[in-house]
């Protein structure tokens, strides 16, 4: 008699199993199956839904009130709340972190960016509106790293898959950047299809693993993405 | 999208922020409820939710009327929730246990007290929710995230997948595993794993 995977009676527990009938037919005649089967429900009435508190809305609204901008002029929109409380002790970071990407990446080459107000601990990255795409790109690329570098041991499939997916759309940024004269962004996704070729390319063992760690945790990449992404989210609006 | 949301968000756009109120009262508490079941606890839900409302607002001019507002809002709060989470693990250097991939006695693995094994009536109980707890800390932020959405909100893989910006089959993925690792964080006082 062949036996269903555990992952096969998950999904018959949780009512997404392509082959329910047959699943239930097995179950009846199976001790075995129907005895993982089992604990697979109790599990998940254990982690049952619990009732969610009751967030109050009336002070939620007022806090959120202090920190809309009006939209529909020509004004540039505030960045997001928590953002800029801390941005003033973050700009300085971004320029060291900035000024060691360029100088890794391109040695004495001499770059020719327009103003860039980031620089000056004021401001976005970039002036100009960029592709809605780009926002959601590095929205995944953020949730990717994160999700590496909190992970121990060696990584899973859906992560390399990710990690294959988002190094194809990466090339295509690099372009796009370098085209519209964004050398900072450029920098940043360079670095990041350099991390990502690595997690797409390198055999899975504990130990790259942990080097593409180190790899990304030295060059601060993390970090720009999350910068690139939040003045994506403060200043342009960029779709979902 | 009713009239009174699409009339809500013209309003916004052509300037008048106090509309938005309209949106955040109709959609506040599933917000507020998807938020608590990623993070887990109430401190975080409030941040997130905030976040949630407000990079909706600034993302407003982009948003395409065609699809619903609840869907897309429901979207970036998963997502600010997973961050959230993800940016708390990583400021706090927090290590949660993780569960072994294999029900052995492997370092790290959640144990429970060899006295605590008892019916399946325990696991109400208060040691049982710190248990879960546990358990449910243990899972990374996509996993716990999926396998929420899907259990407590009954949420359709297709739609998870779509609002992580995964394929359908990760997202399945992601709670299968989710599943898997808090059966066996459970074992011990469930009665045992086969
Ligand atoms: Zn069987």
């Amino acid at each position: 008699m062949k036996h269903f995977s555990e992952e096969d009676l998950i999904a018959y527990q949780l009512h997404d199993s392509s082959n329910e009938t047959a699943t239930r037919r097995h179950l009846e005649e199976c001790v075995e199956c129907a005895t993982v089967s089992e604990s697979i429900a109790e599990t998940l009435r254990a982690f049952s839904a619990e009732p969610v508190p009751k967030l109050d809305l009336e002070r939620n609204w007022q806090r959120l009130r202090g920190n809309l901008s009006v939209l529909g002029d020509d004004q540039p929109k505030r960045v997001g709340l928590r953002w800029k409380l801390i941005w003033p002790a973050i700009g300085l970071a971004m320029v060291a972190l900035l000024v060691v990407i360029f100088i890794a990446l391109h040695g004495s080459y001499t770059m020719k960016t327009r103003r860039n107000v980031a620089i000056n601990g004021h401001g976005p990255l970039t002036t100009e509106p960029r592709d809605p795409a780009i926002a959601d790109h590095l929205d995944s690329a953020e949730r990717l790293l994160t999700e590496v570098n909190n992970t121990q041991g060696p990584l899973d499939d859906i992560t390399r898959e990710q990690a294959h997916h988002l190094l194809l759309k990466n090339a295509v940024y690099v372009h796009a950047a370098r085209e519209s004269g964004d050398m900072a962004q450029a920098a940043v996704l360079e670095n990041l299809g350099r991390v990502l070729t690595t997690l797409d390319n390198e055999p899975e063992t504990p130990h790259s693993t942990w080097r593409l760690r180190l790899e990304m945790n030295t060059s601060g990449l993390l970090l720009d993405i999350r910068i690139l992404r939040q003045n994506d989210d403060g200043n342009q609006g960029a779709a979902q | 999208m009713d009239r009174a949301e699409t009339e809500a968000i013209r309003e916004v756009l052509g300037g008048n922020r106090d509309a938005y109120r309209v949106l955040m009262d109709r959609h506040f508490s599933s917000v507020a409820r998807v938020a608590f079941r990623i993070t887990g606890n109430e401190e975080d839900a409030e941040e997130v939710a905030q976040e949630a409302f407000l990079r909706a607002y600034n993302k407003l001019p982009s948003f395409r009327q065609d699809s619903a507002f609840s869907t897309w809002i429901v979207r970036i709060t998963m997502n600010t929730a997973i961050n959230l989470v993800e940016r708390r693990n990583r400021d706090l250097s927090y290590r949660a246990p993780r569960i072994a991939d294999e029900p052995s006695a492997a370092e790290g693995t959640v144990r429970v007290a060899d006295g605590q094994a008892g019916p399946e009536g325990e696991l109400l109980g208060r040691e049982a929710a710190s248990l879960r707890e546990t358990a449910m800390a243990a899972l990374t932020p996509m996993e716990r995230a999926a396998f929420t959405m899907r259990h407590m909100e009954e949420v359709p893989m297709s739609e998870i997948a779509e609002a992580l910006n995964i394929t359908v089959n990760s997202a399945k993925q992601a709670v299968f595993r989710a599943v898997s690792k808090l059966r066996r964080s459970l074992a011990p006082v469930a009665g045992g794993l086969r």
